[in-house]
């Protein structure tokens, strides 16, 4: 299992403690983190930027345990900073760095940066955002140095394609499995690239406002079967999948320390009774709209892994949805406060 | 205040999903005091589109003026914020104008991301 990390060295430890005390350290072969914001960004939203020498001390401490240590330098768009003397020799100068302070792997989107891998003993980790979805794709990938790729989460419910996947090719795939993203999200590509420039120092925008996330949360607040028909796997559904790999990856590098815990706690157990919600890594504010019933939703898998997607002759997620999401009404909210408190 | 805020989230949450037919989220709310002297209350909004808002434009201008009142705010403008060229409502507000804000906020259109429920009253 892959464990994001927020990036604060007080996070290590503590999901490193959680681990120990659960006897997760076992499952657990890497935590992934973005690096320092001033040389690079990154393709999703990063709340701490580390230096160099806190990735050196993260590193340490992951590999007293066993555990490997990713950055992630994968922004979607350099705006074609990369391709600058100035870009290039400051992409050596850091990918140096990372290597010299033991960090064992790099996740990365663009092909050039992939390339400049290869001359470097880290592992290169493609990125899902490079969007690996067929044989063909994936091909490309691993002839330009690939050692791991993520696939695009789009796929997670073709086993076909995952098979032909698997078989053309012999590096490691990694499946994600709480990504909460919309299935075929309209606003992936755009999303990224926005992410890309805020992330990165003297890239920034002004914007007046993040219009991608204002859409995704909306569309599923006007159509919550989108929210079924996104490609998470479940806990439980992990071990139909180790046909296809045995590595995974978590997301959400982006939530708090606690919220993540507690989903690395629910996927290394490979079960889960409560709210599908509070384990994806999607908007927080649908798990206050929305309640999933985990437990509805077994042997779903067997139906959705042939499912060829032609949703038009087919009603089986609207079905799911009547049946194992429900709307949180006030009433509900004012029930489950008390319930806690 | 504490009670009435929490009221206000929820009839305004209860209502937008009766007169919608979505199951319309407002996952914020808040009283609010300017530096320039306007106050007011303010929600975000998740699911509300610009044409369910011009269908209901009275029975939303009503129901931001009772929780308004509710909160003892008389609103000069009530309006709903969206991300300029979208049709997502990304927010409602009702507030009480200082004379400044109530020079720049008259018209009907004195944003490019807001439209106007309740327009300013020209004296
Ligand atoms: S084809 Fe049926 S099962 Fe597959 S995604 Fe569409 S509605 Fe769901
Ligand atoms: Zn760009
Ligand atoms: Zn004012």
């Amino acid at each position: 299992m892959s464990i994001p990390h927020p990036g604060h060295k007080y996070a290590l430890e503590r999901i490193i403690s959680e681990a120990r005390s659960n006897k997760n350290l076992n499952n657990i072969h890497e935590f992934y983190l973005a690096g320092p914001s001033d040389i690079v960004g990154s393709g999703r939203v990063t709340l701490y930027s580390p230096l160099i020498t806190d990735l050196k001390e993260m590193a340490d401490l992951a590999h007293e345990y066993k555990i490997e240590i990713d950055v992630v330098i994968n922004p979607s768009c350099f705006g074609g900073t990369h391709l600058t003397p100035h870009g290039y020799n400051t992409i050596l100068w850091y990918l140096n760095q990372l290597n010299n302070i033991g960090i064992d792997s790099i996740t990365v989107a663009e092909p050039y940066i992939i390339e400049l891998l290869n001359d470097f003993s880290m592992k290169t980790v493609v990125s899902c955002i490079s969007m690996v979805n067929s044989p063909q794709r994936a091909r490309f990938f691993e002839n330009m140095g690939a050692d791991v790729i993520t696939l695009d989460p789009d796929i997670n419910r073709d086993f076909k394609m995952l098979n032909a996947i698997k078989k053309s090719v012999s590096c490691d795939l990694r499946l994600m499995v709480n990504e909460g993203c919309l299935y075929k999200c309209p606003f992936r590509y755009s999303h990224f690239n926005l992410f890309s420039h805020v992330t990165t120092a003297g890239m920034k925008p002004p914007i007046f406002g993040d219009y991608y996330f204002d859409k995704c949360i909306s569309i599923r607040v006007r159509d919550p079967e989108q929210i079924i028909k996104s490609p998470w796997i479940r806990p439980e559904d992990i071990k139909k999948y180790e046909e296809i790999t045995p590595f995974f990856k978590i997301t959400g590098r982006a939530n708090t320390v606690s919220w993540i815990v507690n989903c690395m706690n629910i996927y290394c157990s490979g079960n889960y009774d409560g709210n599908l919600l509070e384990i994806l890594d999607c908007p927080s504010e649908l798990r206050d709209l929305y309640f999933i019933d985990n437990k509805k939703l077994e042997g779903c898998i067997d139906y959705w892994r042939d499912c060829d997607k032609l949703c038009i002759d087919c009603n089986y997620c609207k079905m799911v949805t009547n049946s194992a999401l429900k709307v949180i009404d006030n009433e509900r909210r004012d029930n489950k406060c008390k319930e806690e408190s | 205040m504490k009670e009435e805020i929490i009221s206000a989230r929820k009839n305004l949450e209860e209502t937008l999903r009766k007169i919608t037919g979505f199951s319309i989220f407002v996952p914020e709310a808040k009283f609010f005091s300017m530096v320039c002297g306007c106050v007011g209350f303010a929600s975000d909004l998740r699911g509300l589109l610009l044409a369910s808002v011009e269908v209901s434009n009275d029975n939303i201008k009503n129901l931001l003026e009772d929780i308004a009142n509710s909160l003892s705010i008389k609103p000069d403008i009530i309006y709903a914020r969206k991300l300029p060229g979208s049709e997502e409502i990304v927010g409602l507000t009702a507030r009480e104008l200082c004379s400044r804000c109530k020079k720049e906020f008259s018209g009907d259109k004195p944003r490019p991301d807001i439209f106007v429920i309740k327009k300013v009253e020209e004296r």
